[in-house]
């Protein structure tokens, strides 16, 4: 159980002596390096283990919060992915910022990072999960906004953390009320208190519960970016590449996926499923697979289209936790960690052979340049868009297409659709960016990285390809264990999965091989729906702006100039009625005196 | 040992008046005191060690008298020394006005120390009026802006709250006979349901005022922003408190039922103060009144933890949630105005519009600032999230869901709101001053030197402490 | 022989000039004169008093008279430092009319 404590704290450690102490000796990435490969080994030894830890954070009386860690099948596989693309996005960072003056700081940064994701993963009850859901949300931050003098980075940074905020909000709130419905904040506890309550209160149980479902739900929208708070995601771009590998696309992003299914084990899945608060999760998971997918198609920044295919693929995982079947979810998440970050990770190094040319269609003609990088690019766009018996991605694709089919046929539906657009994007990616002549200078000049770079991207080629046979040694979720082989309507949905793929490999194929320009242009697309330009002009503009304006204004006149004016006008008018009696006249004064002494003589003698 | 701790800034106070280096007089008899607050706040249970008591009046018994009634008088004034400390070191005062500066600052410092070891009604009042005489003479005298109109409004409004409150104390007094606090709180039966009311009414108007509780708030932007930095540090950070201290004293044991018929009136001005105020803090321009704003909102959610109180009184959390974050957020507001002193010294100005790219000149005051910025957000690991998650949690201890939401449990959902309120103005006005390209008032600017991180530190040990271990200071209590 | 009403009529006239010297003369000396006028009034009455009320064994009421003593010390002190008040106000503001002094209007 040490080993696990080490694992939480020891990235946490090496984020303090990083900013203390070894920020200006050029050690810091070096020993975050180190860290990461230290925790990685861990997570290794502790695969296998069943326990519980746990000490107490804040105590009253005989409530108290616990920091605690819980190891068991979800966590320990999840850590393998965390601390796994974790320290490969830490070595090839080495060779990424290497020319980048504020290394300490990045590299602090993605320790703190470390530490945070570490500690939602272990974490064994709610609370514990809400404080590093916000010190993951503050890490990516910082990272977003490690060129902070750039103003866009600067706003994405901004932008990230206040999304999340909104749905941390809801996460709060969700948080509050099963404390109070089940009685318990760990989550071993929540299962016997949540059938005390429903014992206790059949006729309400379902709607005070979904309710509070929607409202810890809120959470994972705002973490894993679905609809209606994607928008930080695509803007996170701004950070430095290994970053949005890492936390945009791998691990943080999955949180929500992570932390829904935890919610839904320590429920129990049968409760969950007669929610209607299920039927609202998959319907926001479809939704956002969909937009996502189809804002992708007209990118042309090459981070942008990755950013977009994670928001859709998060939509599949969200979709498969809505309709209870969140082991798929887990199973996608796991193989798709890998080879996101492995296309997240090729486009780094595109990049920065092209000098920080983001543009696909200012690239062009790569494979030849650089082949490595080509190759690994390759295998991993071949495991998003799921081509059959050799990817990862094909396998834990089928599973979330199955629990599509079994439960609703229409996000079936919208779930292929999805899979077509998911391999023409890809498509277009590729062929534009590796194919054909190259298109801009930066793009001529560009030759194979080194092997800091590609050595992570080869290793993690071969996790896109294999770690659909990984996960029982690496101990991930993995639904195929307890299925049937060939369930119900399995040629069906296999059929229908490659029918989009041939689809879509063909139509990207001819529409844009060869082109010099994207040949379609359909601005709603493009323009992501135009949702987030209704958010900056409208949301934040007129309504928040304007109305703080509006608050603000009645706040200094109404409260501050009418009320407490007012008051203080009065006592003024009043006081100017008795100035009058202050003449400054000597005389004046001994005569009123006079005629009180009289007065009261008069008074008191007769 | 208690009565040095009181005394020892009003003896260095007149030190400095006699002629004493006054600088460094104060310093030093600030660090002692730190020391002898962390001393106290562990061993407060020694009455032997920690009590102290003069008579003054025979009848009615009157005694100047000191002692720690429980752990959270020990918080307070630990929470008050750090803050001295802090708000000395961090201090520069204009030229020639030493004296005045440093002697004003502990003497503040006395009064809001020995308002909260008193254990005798009247000294707990009169510490505190004690301590406002400066705090209004270092704004109306050495504030910047429109600092007489800022001194005379919180002159005014300090001065009617205080009145209002004398007359609920007194009343208190009387019923219960005795101007003891302890003694008053054991009396608590005699206080009748009729008079409840009143007293409750005329307590919470009282103390609110002085916490500026919704709408009686709107002489704390100004007077923030004018006032020198060590003045607005133990204002904002020490001394508001007193009527947050108050309510949990005097009000809650005295006059449960009173409040308790003011519950829902409280509940909606304790979201006028995380709401409405939060959305005035959104539309400010200037980082000074910014952060005096935020820290009129922050205001709200203690008043929550105290509506948690009043709403169900068995209420193991809301107590200590309330005493957790009114530690936190003094040192947090503490740091923050000495921070933005220290940026408006460097550059000169601390309107949103004229700065920006900060951080590339000043990395370090950049750094300092963010994990200030940090703590008023609520960020887990600095104290401000302890208090506030505990807050919440008080909030929702009496919801079993078998009655649905009560009104206090809806007043907490609209609470946690602010959350996103206050990371607005935050995050908004860190990356309008620190994020972005240099501008002109930034791209020379002066960082921090090492002395002058010293009094931040501090501060920011004091909140990491608390954030990363609550215990630390539950345990206290 | 003249009786206690004879005086206190006396007493009250004195008392009236004194009061509406005070109330009417602008210059400041008079004021001040006046003001010893009514004092002597009081004193007047208070002798008076201590003639016609015996105590039983038929001596006057010293202790009115004794106060009178007490006014007289009182008196010339109090005209020691009008005085030098009066001296300290014409060398500030070259008037001793009070129709001039009026900086405590409002």
């Amino acid at each position: 159980m040490n080993l696990a404590w080490i694992l939480l704290f020891l990235p946490l450690v090496i984020a303090a002596a990083n900013q203390l102490v070894l920020k200006k000796t050029g050690l810091a990435p070096i020993v975050s390096v180190a860290s990461a490969l230290a925790t990685f080994v861990i997570a290794v030894l502790l695969l296998g283990e069943e326990k519980t830890a746990w000490f107490s954070w804040a105590t009253i009386g005989d409530f108290s919060i616990d920091i605690g860690i819980k190891l068991d099948r979800l966590s320990t596989g999840m850590m393998i992915v965390v601390t796994g693309v974790g320290l490969l996005v830490h070595i090839f960072s080495l060779a990424y910022m290497k020319a980048d003056e504020a290394k300490a700081r990045y590299f602090t940064g993605l320790s703190l990072f470390m530490f945070s994701m570490t500690g939602i993963v272990l974490a064994n009850n709610f609370i514990m999960t809400f404080i590093f859901w916000e010190l993951v949300g503050l890490s990516s931050y910082l990272l977003i906004g490690h060129w902070y003098q750039k103003d866009s980075a600067a706003d994405a940074a901004k932008k990230a953390f206040l999304c999340n905020r909104v749905g941390d909000f809801g996460f709060m709130v969700g948080i509050l009320m099963l404390w109070g419905i089940t009685g318990a904040l760990s989550f071993d506890q929540m299962k016997g208190g949540l059938e005390a309550f429903q014992h206790a209160n059949a006729p309400i149980a379902v709607g005070v519960l979904s309710a509070a479902i929607l409202c810890v739900f809120c959470g994972a929208v705002g973490k894993s970016a679905q609809l209606p708070l994607h928008v930080w995601l695509p803007d996170a771009m701004e950070g430095p590449t290994p970053v949005s590998a890492l936390i945009h696309a791998a691990t943080m992003v999955a949180a929500g996926v992570y932390m829904l299914f935890r919610v839904q084990l320590s429920l129990g899945f049968e409760n969950f499923e007669a929610l209607p608060a299920s039927t609202v999760i998959a319907w926001t998971g479809g939704l956002t697979s969909l937009a996502a997918a189809l804002m992708a198609t007209q990118q042309d920044d090459i981070k942008r289209i990755l950013a977009y295919s994670t928001l859709s693929q998060l939509g599949y995982m969200v979709m498969a936790v809505g309709l209870v079947d969140g082991e798929a979810g887990m199973f996608h998440l796991f193989t798709h960690a890998w080879f996101k970050a492995l296309l997240f990770l090729g486009s780094g190094a595109l990049i920065y052979a092209c000098h920080h040319e983001q543009d696909i269609w200012k690239m062009g003609g790569l494979l030849k340049k650089m082949p490595i990088t080509g190759i690994t690019f390759a295998i991993g766009t071949a495991a998003l868009i799921a081509v059959p018996y050799v990817t990862s991605g094909f396998y834990s694709k089928e599973e979330i297409l199955t629990a599509a089919y079994t439960h609703n046929k229409v996000l079936f539906g919208i779930a292929v659709v999805v899979a077509f657009l998911t391999t023409f994007y890809m498509t277009r990616a590729y062929v534009v960016t590796f194919l054909g002549k190259t298109r801009s200078e930066n793009a001529d000049h560009a030759h194979e990285v080194g092997p800091l770079m590609w050595i992570p991207l080869v290793l993690l080629a071969a996790m896109a390809i294999g770690s659909a046979w990984l996960t029982g040694p690496l101990n991930a979720i993995d639904p195929r264990i307890h299925a049937p082989e060939h369930a119900e309507g399995h040629l069906v949905i296999l059929s229908c999965s490659i029918a989009a793929l041939v689809l879509g490999l063909f139509t990207g194929f001819v529409l844009y091989n060869g082109k010099e320009k994207d040949p379609l242009s359909i601005p709603l697309f493009r323009n992501r729906f135009y949702v987030d330009g209704f958010y900056d002009n409208f949301l934040v503009r007129y309504f928040q702006d304007a109305f703080a304006a509006i608050i603000a204004f009645f706040d200094e006149f109404i409260i501050n100039g009418l009320i407490v004016g007012g008051f203080s006008r009065a006592a003024e008018s009043t006081g100017n009625i008795f100035r009058k009696v202050q003449s400054g006249s000597l005389q004046g004064y001994a005569f009123v005196f006079g005629i009180g002494v009289i007065l009261v003589v008069y008074f008191t003698t007769f | 040992m208690l009565a040095l701790l009181v005394f020892l800034p009003i003896i260095a106070f007149i030190a400095i008046l006699l002629g004493a280096p006054a600088r460094l007089t104060a310093i030093g008899a600030s660090a002692v005191n730190l020391a002898l607050g962390l001393f106290a706040a562990i061993t407060w249970h020694n009455a032997g060690l920690w009590s102290f008591s003069i008579p003054v009046l025979e009848k009615p018994a009157l005694n100047l008298a000191f002692g720690f009634a429980d752990g959270m008088s020990a918080i307070m004034v630990l929470l008050s020394v750090i803050v001295t400390l802090a708000a000395v070191l961090s201090g520069k005062a204009p030229e020639g006005k030493e004296k005045l500066y440093f002697a004003s600052s502990l003497l503040i410092s006395a009064g809001a120390i020995g308002a909260f070891a008193a254990t005798d009604l009247f000294f707990f009042y009169a510490f505190h009026e004690l301590a406002l005489v400066p705090t209004f003479l270092m704004i109306g005298m050495l504030g910047r802006g429109d600092r007489r109109a800022a001194a005379w409004k919180i002159t005014i409004y300090l001065g009617l709250g205080s009145i209002v409150l004398l007359a609920g104390l007194v009343w208190l007094a009387n019923l219960t006979g005795t101007y003891n606090m302890v003694e008053m709180v054991k009396g608590a039966e005699k206080v009748d349901p009729a008079a409840q009311k009143s007293i409750a009414a005329l307590l919470v108007v009282g103390f609110g005022t002085l916490v500026s509780l919704f709408p009686f708030h709107s002489w704390a932007a100004p007077a923030y922003a004018s006032a020198p930095a060590p003045v607005a540090m133990l204002h904002a950070g020490v001394l508001k408190k007193f009527g947050l201290y108050g309510l949990l004293r005097i009000a809650i044991p005295l006059v449960p039922e009173g409040l308790h018929y003011w519950l829902t009136p409280l509940l909606v001005l304790l979201l006028g103060n995380i709401l409405w105020v939060g959305w005035v803090t959104i539309s400010q321009k200037r980082l000074d009144l910014m952060l005096g704003n935020s820290s009129v909102m922050h205001m709200g959610y203690i008043f929550l933890a105290i509506a948690a109180l009043i709403a169900f009184p068995e209420n193991p959390l809301a107590r200590s949630a309330a005493i957790v974050l009114m530690f936190a957020h003094g040192i947090s507001i503490a740091l923050l105005f000495g921070l933005t002193d220290r940026i408006e010294r460097n550059t000169g100005t601390l309107d949103l519009q004229d700065l920006g790219g900060l951080a590339k000149s000043a990395p370090g005051l950049a750094f300092l600032f963010g994990i200030a910025a940090m703590a008023s957000i609520g960020l887990p690991g600095l104290a401000n999230f302890s208090g506030e998650v505990l807050v919440f949690l008080s909030a929702f201890k009496s919801y079993n869901g078998t009655h649905g939401l009560g009104p206090v449990q809806i007043a907490c959902i609209f609470s946690i709101w602010g959350v996103v309120i206050s990371a607005v103005y935050m995050l908004r006005a860190y990356r309008n001053i620190f994020q972005g390209p240099s501008v002109k008032a930034t791209a020379t600017a002066a960082d921090l030197t090492c002395a002058d991180r010293i009094p931040a530190l501090l501060l920011i040990l004091a909140l990491f402490a608390v954030g990363l271990y609550p215990n630390l200071l539950l345990n206290l209590l | 022989m003249a009786s206690l009403n004879d005086y206190l009529l006396v007493s009250g006239l004195l008392f009236a000039i004194g009061l509406a010297g005070v109330v009417m003369r602008r210059n400041i000396i008079i004021v001040f004169m006046c003001l010893e006028l009514m004092l002597s009034a009081a004193n007047l009455t208070l002798v008076a008093f201590s003639r016609f009320n015996p105590t039983p064994n038929g001596l006057p009421d010293y202790n009115g008279q004794m106060l009178v003593f007490f006014v007289i010390t009182v008196a010339a002190a109090e005209v020691a430092v009008g005085l030098a008040i009066i001296v300290a106000l014409y060398r500030a503001r070259q008037t001793i009319h009070t129709d001039e002094l009026t900086s405590l209007k409002g």
